[in-house]
C-alpha cells in the first residue's frame, strides 16, 4: 500500500506547489474562511518581526499562537511553504497508519463477536470485509490531502495545519495503544488550541477497551487507568505550559492565547456562529453568552461518553466535528480533518437518509461564502445578514451530516444485534426510528 | 480733524454678506421659509447681490405640493407680498442644510469642489448678516429634524471667521423659540446679535392664512420686514430703531440684542452698514493720465531662450542598494535553556516510547 499513498503525496504536494506559484495564493491567503485571528500566517509573521524588534508578540492584540509556534518558526520562516507541505503530508501518513490499524482491530473484535455469536444470524450483508476494508486508509490519506478545504488551508498557509497534524499523531499513539505518547500528543494539541480536551473522554475510552478493562464506575481497575492517563496528560500539559515560560520568560501568552480562544474578543467574520451574535449583543450579556456557548462544545461529551462507550473511535470522529461546528474561530481546515475520516464509515451508506443534500448544501455554501463576502464588503449591496445566513446553514449542513451519520451508525449497530428484518409482535414489518 | 474723527466713527467695511438660514423642513413650517426669503427679500433690494448672499432654505414651499398657490411664498394673509420672486436663488437647499455645512460655510472650510455660489468668500473688510430662523431651544437650535447645532458651537465659529479675519462686523439676528439663548455664548469681537425671544420664551408666528392653510410669518420677522421696507440704500436709519422693532405689545416675546462685544456705539451704526450693499464712494478732484509707454518699466523678457540645466532631483533612496541587500541577521534568538529543555523532552519521549535498547544504537 506505500506506492499508491506516495503517488497520493505527490500528487497533493504538486497541487500545493502549483498554487503557491500562482497569484492565488494571495488570494487565498486573505479569506476569512481559510485564515481566522488564531492561525492567519500574516499574525506569525508579524509576531516573529515584532519579536526581532525586541518587543513581546503578545503585547497587542495581534499574536495568538504559542510560544512553541514560535521557536518552530523562528528558525523555519524562510521554508514557510515546505514547512506547510511536510505538516499535510505527515498528518495524511498519521492518519493511513491510524485507519490501518484501526481496520484491524474492528475487524478482530468483529470476528469474535461473529465467534461469540453476538450477531443476528441474518447481518451478514452488514459485516465488513478485510477486501472493502482494504483501500480505507488509501481514501482517508487521499480525503484529507486533495480536499479543497486542505488544499486552501495549506496555501494560506495557516497554521490549522499544524493542529490538525498533532490531533492526527494524537490519534495514530491512541490507536497504536500507546497511553504515554497518546497524552503528550493529546496535551500538546489541547495546549495548541483548548478544544481538543474533549477527545480525552474517546481516546481514555479506547484505551481502556484495548486493555480489556471494563468500563464499570465501581472498577478499581478501571478509576486506576483513569488516573494513570489523567495525570500523564495533565503533567505534560503543565510541563509544557511551563516550557513555554522559558522561552519568553513571562506568562503573557497564556491570556493571549487561551484568554483569547475563551474570551472572543475579535469578532471578524469567519464560518463559526460566535461572530454575529456577538457582534449584535449587548456588553451586559456577553458573559453569559460567551459562557454558555463555550460551554456548548464541551457538553457533548459526556452523553456521548455513554452512548458510545463501545465505539471510542467512533466517538472521537463525532467529537472532532463538534469541536470544528462549535469552536470559536473555526476554518475550514479543522472541517478538512473530521471530514479525512467520512471513508472509514462509508460502509454506513446504506443507513444514510439525507446524505445528497446536505452535501449538496455544504458544497454551495463552499462556493457562496466568497461571492456573499463580495456583495456584502465590495459591493456593498448585501449587509454582514448575508453572510451570516450561509454560515448558519453551512454549520447546519454540518451537524446534520454528523447527526445523519450518528444515526446511521446506531441503526447499523442495532440491526448487527437484532437482525435486518425487524419485526413487531404482530409480525410485521417495523421501522427503526432515532428518538 | 472732525472728519476723520467722524470716519473713526463709520463703520471700515468694504462689502456686505448674507448668510440667511431657514432650518425647518415640512409644511407646517412654512413661516421659517417666508421669514427667511422676507430678510432675502429686503437684502437684494438694499443691493446686496445674489453672489454674496448664501441662501439656505431646508425645504421647498413654493413648489411644495400642498401649496394652493404654487411657486409663491407669501408673506402676509392677504397675499400682499410675494417674497418668492422671479429671482430667488437659493443656494443650499433641503437635505444641504445641515449643521456641517452651515459651519463649513461659516468657516470657510470647504471641499475644492464647492461652486463659488456656495461659498462665503468674505475678508476682513465684510460686514456679514447672519439670519436663523427655526426651532430652537435654550441654548440650540434645530436643523431639519435631526440634528441641533449650539450656541457654543456657534460662538466658535464666530470665533474662527475672526481669527481668519473673515469678517469686519456680524450682525447676528436669529427668529426661534429662545433664541436669546444662542447669543449668549458669543466672545468675538465686533459681533451684534438680535433675538426674537429670550430665554424662556417661545417666538410666536403671526396669523395664518386660511386660503394656504399655514402660519405665513412669525411675529418678530414680520414686524423686522415691515421695518425694512421703510428702509432705502440711503437711509440714515441706525440700529436703535432696530431694536425697538416689535414691543412685547406686538411680539408678546420680548426681543433682545446683545450690543457688548461690537466696538461701535450701535447709535453710529446704519441698517444698510448689514442690510444693504452701500458703496463707499469719493470724489476726487485729481487726473491721472494713462499714457502708452511708461518710462522706468524694462522689457523682462530676455530676447532668446537660454539652455536651461536638467533638472536634477534630491537624493533618493538607494533602491538598487536595497533590493539587492542579505536579509538582516534575526536579532532574538531562543533562550538556551528553553531549547535544551525542549529537545530533552522530546529525546525522553522517543526513547519512553521506543525503548532504552535504542541508546545503544545511537551512540
Amino acid at each position: 500500500m506505500a506506492a499508491p499513498l506516495v503517488l497520493v503525496v505527490l500528487a497533493a504536494v504538486t497541487v500545493r506547489a502549483a498554487l503557491y506559484r500562482s497569484s492565488l495564493a494571495v488570494f487565498i491567503a486573505e479569506r476569512v474562511e481559510v485564515a481566522s485571528p488564531l492561525n492567519a500566517w500574516k499574525r506569525v509573521v508579524e509576531g516573529l518581526a515584532l519579536l526581532d524588534l525586541g518587543v513581546s508578540p503578545y503585547s497587542g492584540a495581534i499574536f495568538h499562537e504559542t510560544p512553541l509556534i514560535i521557536y518552530l518558526f523562528h528558525f523555519l520562516i524562510e521554508y514557510a511553504e515546505l514547512v506547510f507541505m511536510i505538516t499535510d503530508v505527515l498528518t495524511a501518513v498519521a492518519l493511513y497508519l491510524a485507519i490501518q490499524d484501526f481496520n484491524k482491530v474492528v475487524f478482530k473484535k468483529q470476528k469474535l463477536l461473529i465467534e461469540l455469536d453476538k450477531y443476528a444470524p441474518d447481518v451478514a450483508e452488514l459485516i465488513q470485509t478485510p477486501m472493502e476494508m482494504h483501500y480505507i486508509p488509501l481514501k482517508v490519506a487521499v480525503f484529507y490531502l486533495l480536499n479543497p478545504y486542505t488544499v486552501m488551508s495549506c496555501v494560506a498557509k495557516s497554521t490549522c495545519a499544524i493542529n490538525n497534524s498533532v490531533i492526527a499523531f494524537f490519534i495514530l499513539a491512541t490507536i497504536k495503544g500507546s497511553a504515554f505518547l497518546s497524552a503528550v500528543f493529546l496535551a500538546l494539541a489541547t495546549y495548541q488550541s483548548l478544544y481538543p480536551l474533549t477527545l480525552f473522554a474517546p481516546a481514555l475510552l479506547y484505551l481502556l477497551q484495548r486493555q480489556f478493562i471494563p468500563i464499570k464506575l465501581k472498577s478499581k481497575s478501571f478509576w486506576l487507568y483513569t488516573m494513570q492517563y489523567a495525570s500523564l496528560y495533565l503533567c505534560s500539559l503543565v510541563v509544557i505550559i511551563c516550557l513555554s515560560f522559558f522561552l519568553l520568560n513571562s506568562w503573557d501568552f497564556i491570556p493571549s492565547v487561551y484568554g483569547f480562544i475563551l474570551s472572543v474578543p475579535d469578532l471578524t467574520p469567519n464560518i463559526g456562529l460566535f461572530w454575529y451574535f456577538f457582534a449584535e449583543m449587548f456588553e451586559h450579556f456577553s458573559l453569559f453568552f460567551v459562557c454558555v456557548f463555550q460551554v456548548n462544545v464541551f457538553f457533548y461529551t459526556i452523553p456521548l461518553a455513554i452512548k458510545l462507550k463501545e465505539h471510542p473511535v467512533f466517538f472521537m470522529f463525532v467529537q472532532l466535528a463538534i469541536i470544528s461546528i462549535f469552536k470559536s474561530y473555526p476554518t475550514v481546515g479543522d472541517v478538512a480533518l473530521y471530514m479525512a475520516f467520512l471513508p472509514v464509515w462509508s460502509h454506513l451508506y446504506r443507513f444514510l437518509r439525507n446524505i445528497f443534500i446536505l452535501s449538496c448544501v455544504l458544497i454551495f455554501c463552499s462556493f457562496l461564502f466568497p461571492v456573499l463576502w463580495h456583495l456584502w464588503i465590495y459591493a456593498g449591496s448585501a449587509n454582514s445578514n448575508f453572510y451570516y445566513a450561509i454560515t448558519l446553514t453551512f454549520n447546519i449542513g454540518q451537524i446534520l451530516l454528523i447527526s445523519d451519520y450518528f444515526y446511521a451508525f446506531l441503526r447499523r449497530e442495532y440491526y448487527l444485534t437484532h437482525g435486518l428484518h425487524l419485526t413487531r409482535q404482530d409480525g410485521t414489518e417495523a421501522m427503526l426510528v432515532l428518538k | 480733524f472732525q472728519d476723520q474723527a467722524e470716519q473713526f466713527f463709520r463703520s471700515g467695511h468694504t462689502n456686505n454678506w448674507a448668510v440667511l438660514v431657514c432650518t425647518s423642513r415640512f409644511w407646517f413650517n412654512y413661516r421659517h421659509v417666508a421669514n427667511t426669503l422676507s430678510v432675502y427679500r429686503s437684502v437684494k433690494r438694499l443691493g446686496i447681490p445674489d453672489s454674496h448672499i448664501v441662501l439656505m432654505l431646508a425645504d421647498d414651499m413654493a413648489c411644495n405640493p400642498r401649496n394652493p398657490k404654487p411657486a409663491t411664498v407669501f408673506s402676509h394673509k392677504n397675499m400682499e407680498l410675494n417674497v418668492y420672486g422671479d429671482d430667488v436663488e437659493v443656494d443650499y437647499r433641503s437635505y444641504e442644510v445641515t449643521v456641517e455645512n452651515f459651519l463649513r460655510v461659516l468657516t470657510g472650510r470647504i471641499p475644492p469642489s464647492t461652486p463659488r455660489s456656495k461659498r462665503l468668500l468674505s475678508d476682513d473688510r465684510s460686514n456679514i448678516l447672519i439670519y436663523m430662523t427655526g426651532h430652537g431651544g435654550n441654548g440650540f437650535l434645530k436643523f431639519q429634524d435631526s440634528e441641533e447645532i449650539t450656541n457654543v458651537e456657534l460662538a466658535d465659529a464666530f470665533e474662527q471667521m475672526w481669527q481668519k479675519r473673515r469678517y469686519n462686523e456680524l450682525l447676528f439676528i436669529i427668529d426661534t423659540c429662545q433664541g436669546a439663548s444662542m447669543y449668549e455664548r458669543f466672545y468675538s469681537p465686533n459681533i451684534m446679535a438680535l433675538a426674537s425671544s429670550q430665554v424662556g420664551e417661545d417666538s410666536l408666528s403671526h396669523q395664518p392664512d386660511l386660503g394656504i392653510g399655514v402660519h405665513l410669518m412669525d411675529r418678530y420677522t414680520f414686524y423686522v420686514l415691515e421695518f425694512l421696507e421703510e428702509i432705502h440704500p440711503a437711509s440714515q436709519t441706525n440700529m436703535n430703531d432696530l431694536f425697538q422693532v416689535c414691543p412685547k405689545s406686538l411680539c408678546v416675546s420680548t426681543p433682545g440684542h446683545r450690543t457688548d462685544l461690537f466696538q461701535r456705539d450701535p447709535q453710529n451704526v446704519l441698517i444698510t452698514d448689514f442690510f444693504g450693499s452701500v458703496r463707499k464712494v469719493e470724489i476726487t478732484a485729481e487726473t491721472l493720465s494713462l499714457d502708452r509707454h511708461v518710462p522706468g518699466l524694462e522689457s523682462k523678457f530676455p530676447e532668446e531662450e537660454m539652455a536651461t540645466e536638467p533638472l536634477k532631483y534630491a537624493e533618493q533612496l538607494p533602491v538598487a542598494q536595497i533590493i539587492h541587500q542579505k536579509p538582516k541577521q534575526k536579532d532574538w534568538h531562543p533562550p538556551g535553556g528553553f531549547i535544551l529543555g525542549l529537545w530533552a523532552l522530546i529525546i525522553m519521549v522517543f526513547f519512553k516510547t521506543y525503548g532504552i535498547k535504542h541508546m545503544k544504537h545511537v551512540f
